[in-house]
């Protein structure tokens, strides 16, 4: 009797052994590196996405609620880049020993390079890191590495899977970049001009060789000068622009006044701040949803 | 002139509105514009490029295709080929895609050299097996 009750307990045992073991605490503060997360982590992970899809990470602070999970947490990923202001107070008011990882600050950054049409290549002296790493495809490779690398230091039993799971979410990137690298060929070299209102697309330009001119600076709350806009205006011109790019334009008046001076039309909306809801939810439907509407716009 | 003060008053009024309307078209500061008007149309002038292509294995079914479209088809190459190429050529380059096939599980390479307008050569390679869609931006 003995027997049997200690083999049908050790074939319990065997058979819920993911039950018994605690998944690795991962708090995130960007919708994009959550999704890294969840794809290298797997069933292995809690995954606590403190920025949620569609919140624009340059308002977000984080609440006390937050600051209780990250205390809790094992691993804290972070965009990096001067994204997270709150990042020293993350740490002060929370005291987590967990591994705080600035994934973005693991490549190389780039800079703001508005093109000056008074002064083309001159960047306003602008000396500012463009943040928005994600819109590289090469660089959610790394950071895939990156994010794969920390989970298996804080859980070296779970390696393995860990490196299976980050294989598994590469080999997709490699088909996207492919398809995009497809799609952005039916497009002339010299029609490869971004008008935004959220100068956000800088690793993307660089890609696939596009020319950034954006109508405000780098955060999405600010108002671009009367001179600056004359500026977009005669450049639009200048370079036969076909459309341009509002993402969450302030002051609507003058997306109008930069259309009716120079005939170009509105493009659609980018994701530029990371994931968003519905096609955008995914960072293959984010990253697809930009590729097309920026083709589609300006071919 | 005759008639009553009222009825000269009301033609004198259809008078100026006839002359305001034009009036006001030619004094407005911001006129409308046709949609799509841009002061500056910019052409790409077309060019004659040369490219050469050698491959490690012989491919099937080359496409080649520019902004789309496709400029050169040929069903078995062989190992190497070159081509007079007529395109758009700006100063900023062009991409050209390339869709063949190689046997799969057998990895092979190709390299594409292209003269341009100005007699520069550039050379890229592309590595692969099975099915092949790859984009080569020159420069």
């Amino acid at each position: 009797m003995k027997t049997w009750l200690l083999l049908i307990l050790a074939s319990w045992a065997l058979r819920c052994p993911a039950a018994a073991v605690e998944k690795l605490r991962v708090s995130s503060f960007s919708t994009v590196l959550t999704e890294i997360a969840e794809r290298v982590g797997g069933e292995r992970v809690l995954v606590t996405a403190h920025v949620k899809r569609g919140v624009d990470p340059h308002e977000f602070e984080p609440k006390p609620s937050d600051l209780k999970v990250v205390s809790e947490a094992q691993v804290i990923l972070l965009s990096a880049k001067h994204l997270e202001g709150y990042v020293g107070k993350l740490q002060q008011s929370t005291g987590t020993r967990g591994k705080l990882v600035e994934v973005g600050n693991t490549f190389a950054s780039l800079k703001i390079q508005d093109q000056d049409p008074d002064d083309p290549g001159h960047n306003h002296g602008k000396n500012e890191e463009d943040p928005h790493w994600w819109h590289s495809i090469g660089c959610m490779q790394k950071a895939t590495k990156t994010v794969c690398e920390t989970f298996a230091e804080a859980s070296p039993a779970d390696r393995e899977w860990f490196e299976l799971n980050a294989s598994s979410y590469r080999k997709e990137l490699t088909v996207l970049a492919s398809w995009a690298k497809t799609q952005v060929a039916r497009l002339p070299r010299d029609k490869r001009k971004l008008v935004t209102s959220h100068d956000a697309f800088q690793y993307l330009a660089k890609d696939f060789g596009f020319s950034i001119y954006a109508i405000e600076g780098i955060s999405s709350g600010e108002q671009p000068s009367s001179k600056k806009v004359s500026r977009i205006i005669a450049l639009i011109k200048a370079q036969g622009v076909k459309a341009i790019f509002p993402e969450s334009i302030v002051n609507p008046k003058v997306l109008q006044e930069i259309t009716r001076e120079t005939g170009a039309k509105v493009g659609g909306e980018l994701y530029a701040d990371g994931l968003g809801e519905g096609a955008a939810a995914t960072y293959s439907g984010m990253y697809r949803s930009n590729i097309s509407t920026i083709v589609d716009a300006l071919n | 002139m005759r008639g009553s003060p009222l009825l000269r008053a009301f033609v004198a009024f259809l008078v100026l509105l006839g002359f305001g309307v034009p009036l006001w078209r030619l004094t407005l500061a911001e006129a409308p514009r046709a949609p799509g008007m841009i002061a500056v149309q910019k052409t790409t002038p077309i060019k004659e490029l040369r490219v050469r292509l050698d491959f490690t294995v012989p491919p099937t079914g080359l496409r080649v295709l520019h902004l789309g479209k496709e400029i050169w088809a040929d069903p078995a190459p062989g190992l190497a080929l070159e081509r007079a190429l007529i395109l758009a050529y700006p100063k900023e380059g062009i991409d050209l895609l390339f869709q063949f096939n190689w046997p799969a599980e057998k990895l092979a390479a190709m390299r594409v050299r292209l003269t341009d307008p100005e007699g520069e050569e550039h050379e890229k390679t592309v590595w692969g097996e099975g099915a092949i869609a790859e984009v080569v931006s020159i420069p």
